[in-house]
């Protein structure tokens, strides 16, 4: 097991330092620790606006997707490498040549995912905290906790995703039933007592009032989710062929107004067949968005009346911006590559598909402001919605072409991207919280917008198409 | 029609810089062409043409840039210096244009994973818009004997199935000019000699192949031309009669170039 584990371990820096190159992606946990250490010197102000309470469940819930996020990049990694680098091969999958069983193999994957990303992750970030301590007020032992919570929300994350995928693998079905339960019970759960369920989540308690039994019951629940997703886990089937009638003639004489009907065609069924519509629309973009709505329901005392649908309606934006993803994570240039298709004909492609998906976000923001009771709101909300997603894919495009997903590691590109969309914002927060009616004016975001997927196109148009 | 020779009818042992010996009806021309990666040298300076007609192959040992090569005469890469036309297009400037008007096997095959054969070649036709797609996949279903396929996954293609398959996208709209990177390395036996013969047919109507393999026998067999790319060097081009008449066997003076050249 030692030796597995090491070479797992070696073989995932090996792999993002090939992609980023060494200095770059070392700079990474750097760039955490950075944000992080500044971060803190921001919470003596925080703090007049809003309890720490609330503060520390947005991290530990930011954690808990993090850790659900990266347990499904990690799930899908060797699909997704092949299809940008070819074929390569890595540890994870490679019981059939190794005398070595499949649970076993897992079992170190998921260990090594544990390590991996909390040194990667959960460390940098509990230690920028723990070094500004000493300047923000903050106890030393507090975040020392802090670290330590971070990392159980974290796996519990990890741990939930590779217990779901190991269930979804035997039984599909099963998967479906647990998934809706779980999430109509939580819907249940708020409606009859409100957002402080959330409240209960463990990691959160033991920060909040540290206790022995919490500890205790928080560690067994992991230890749990753990073992039945390695007890449960089974090598997916092999061999079996899916057959399908044509979905590719029907969408694309539907989208035939489309600029690139075809491509846009192919990315649509891209999404629906290979699941990541699915499991993105659920895991990147619903569960994070009512973990943020719960925790801006929280925060509803401090803002303005119209200041949670405003910002909500902005981080909605910018989760949606990140269905550019989506659309590149399992395509490379390499399939186009005999064809008369240039990048910026992809990215043209990928960008009006991410436009066609808007529906969602736009579906998600009209729901939360007819139960919210924002109805009067509502077209503010949506101008700022869709014009946050599509400014920001605009720039995701352009920083990262048709690789978002292994370019947002690399400290330079997320730096840009940070400060480009932080800008923006800031800019509108202020606008809109000052009147929700001028939050129309952010149909403005699409000239900018439009200008980096231009650019974008020239951009990288310009260099060798890479990865194939 | 008579096809004629391509241009460098010496045996070269040494490397056949500088040689241009352009035609009027060559489909191919490059001239002074480098790649380079990084550190890695990976076309250095190669001078080539082929011949309308032709079926050329170019033969290389593992990692001796025949796959750049391709990639470079079909504007998927720019090279570093030199140039390269393609059907008289600037492959620098003009990719895209030269991928409409040719058909590629890539080294590996990747038809996208999620869409079923026959959509990969609806794909095909939609982007290359051609009327009658699914009359002509049809075709090349019964052809290459894969019709019991068309509505199933790519991903769940075995390797030679994804191989017809990518056959079938790089001549379904009948290119002048076809590049393939072994395009027999995954089929059985008999799938081979279905394909050769019909690349050696396809070049008898008047079009042109250009073939990267390290299959040695299938070139000797099949093409009228040959080049030796060697470490990114050329290291011979000329036609295959002339090693035939000679008595003289592919295989043979293949190894013992690029033997030369490795010791070099």
């Amino acid at each position: 097991m030692p030796e597995l584990f090491m070479r797992m371990m070696k073989e995932e820096w090996r792999m993002h330092s090939t992609i980023f190159g060494q200095v770059s992606f070392a700079l990474f946990p750097v760039m955490i620790f950075g944000i992080s250490f500044m971060g803190s010197f921001l919470l003596p102000h925080l703090r007049a606006a809003l309890p720490v309470g609330d503060l520390a469940l947005a991290v530990h819930a930011m954690f808990l997707v993090l850790g659900a996020m990266v347990g499904g990049f990690g799930l899908m990694g060797n699909e997704m490498m092949n299809r940008r680098f070819g074929q390569v091969s890595l540890l994870a999958y490679s019981a059939r040549s190794l005398p070595l069983s499949g649970r076993f193999i897992f079992a170190n994957f998921v260990v090594k995912d544990t390590v991996y990303y909390f040194f990667l992750w959960v460390l940098p970030f509990g230690a920028g905290y723990l070094a500004a301590a000493p300047f923000t007020g903050a106890s030393f032992p507090s975040a020392l906790l802090l670290l330590f919570t971070l990392a159980l929300a974290f796996m519990a994350g990890l741990c939930t995703v590779f217990l779901l995928s190991s269930l979804y693998v035997r039984s599909r079905v099963a998967c479906g039933v647990l998934v809706i339960v779980g999430g109509l019970l939580l819907i249940a759960s708020f409606l009859s007592t409100g957002p402080a369920l959330v409240l209960l989540f463990p990691p959160y308690l033991i920060y909040s009032g540290f206790s022995w039994g919490i500890l205790l019951s928080s560690c067994a629940i992991l230890a749990v989710l753990f073992a039945l997703s390695i007890l449960l886990f089974c090598a997916e089937e092999t061999g079996t062929t899916s057959v399908h009638g044509d979905l590719l003639t029907p969408l694309e004489s539907r989208f035939a107004w489309l600029p690139q009907s075809p491509l846009v065609a192919k990315d649509l069924i891209d999404l629906y067949r290979s699941g990541i519509g699915i499991g993105q629309a659920l895991f990147s973009f619903a569960i994070p968005l009512v973990v943020i709505w719960f925790f801006l329901s929280l925060a509803g005392s401090f803002l303005p009346s119209h200041g949670v649908i405003v910002f909500f309606a902005m981080i909605t934006g910018v989760i949606a911006s990140t269905m550019y993803t989506w659309v590149t994570e399992f395509d490379s240039f390499g399939p186009y590559a005999c064809l008369p298709v240039s990048v910026s004909t992809l990215i043209q492609s990928k960008m009006t598909t991410c436009v066609l998906l808007q529906v969602l976000p736009a579906a998600f923001i009209v729901s939360v402001a007819v139960l919210s009771g924002n109805s009067e709101i509502l077209i503010p909300a949506l101008a700022l919605c869709i014009s946050f997603s599509f400014y920001a894919s605009g720039v995701m495009a352009y920083l990262c072409g048709l690789s978002p997903s292994v370019l947002v590691y690399d400290v330079k590109v997320l730096s840009t991207y940070l400060v480009l969309d932080g800008v923006v914002f800031a800019l509108f927060s202020a606008v809109a919280l000052a009147n929700p009616l001028f939050a129309i004016s952010s149909v403005l975001l699409f000239f900018p917008g439009w200008w980096f997927v231009k650019a974008a196109m020239r951009r990288w148009d310009a260099v060798d198409p890479g990865g194939y | 029609m008579e096809r004629e020779p391509l241009s460098c009818s010496v045996h070269c042992h040494e490397p056949c810089r500088g040689q241009t010996g352009w035609r009027m009806s060559a489909v191919l021309e490059v001239s002074g062409l480098s790649k380079v990666y990084g550190d890695v040298t990976a076309l250095d300076r190669v001078f080539l043409s082929v011949e309308e007609g032709a079926l050329f192959g170019l033969l290389g040992p593992n990692g001796s840039g025949k796959t750049t090569m391709i990639k470079v005469l079909t504007g998927q890469i720019r090279p570093t210096s030199g140039s390269a036309r393609v059907l008289g297009l600037d492959s620098a400037h003009e990719g895209l244009r030269i991928r409409e008007r040719v058909g590629i096997i890539p080294e590996q095959e990747s038809p996208p994973s999620f869409l079923t054969s026959m959509e990969y070649l609806e794909f095909v036709g939609k982007v290359r818009k051609i009327p009658d797609i699914r009359e002509r996949a049809d075709e090349w279903f019964d052809y290459l004997e894969f019709g019991d396929k068309k509505n199933v996954l790519c991903k769940d293609l075995s390797r030679g199935t994804r191989q017809k398959l990518m056959f079938a996208q790089a001549f379904i709209h009948e290119p002048a000019l076809a590049l393939i990177d072994e395009p027999l390395i995954n089929f059985d036996p008999i799938m081979q000699d279905l394909v050769k013969e019909y690349l050696t047919d396809y070049v008898k109507s008047g079009k042109t192949i250009f073939l990267s393999t390290h299959i040695l026998e299938v070139a000797e067999e099949i093409c009228s031309s040959f080049a030796i790319l060697h470490r990114g060097t050329l290291l011979h081009s000329g036609p295959v009669a002339e090693l035939t008449e000679k008595g003289a066997h592919l295989p043979e003076f293949f190894l013992s170039l690029v033997r030369k050249g490795t010791h070099a």
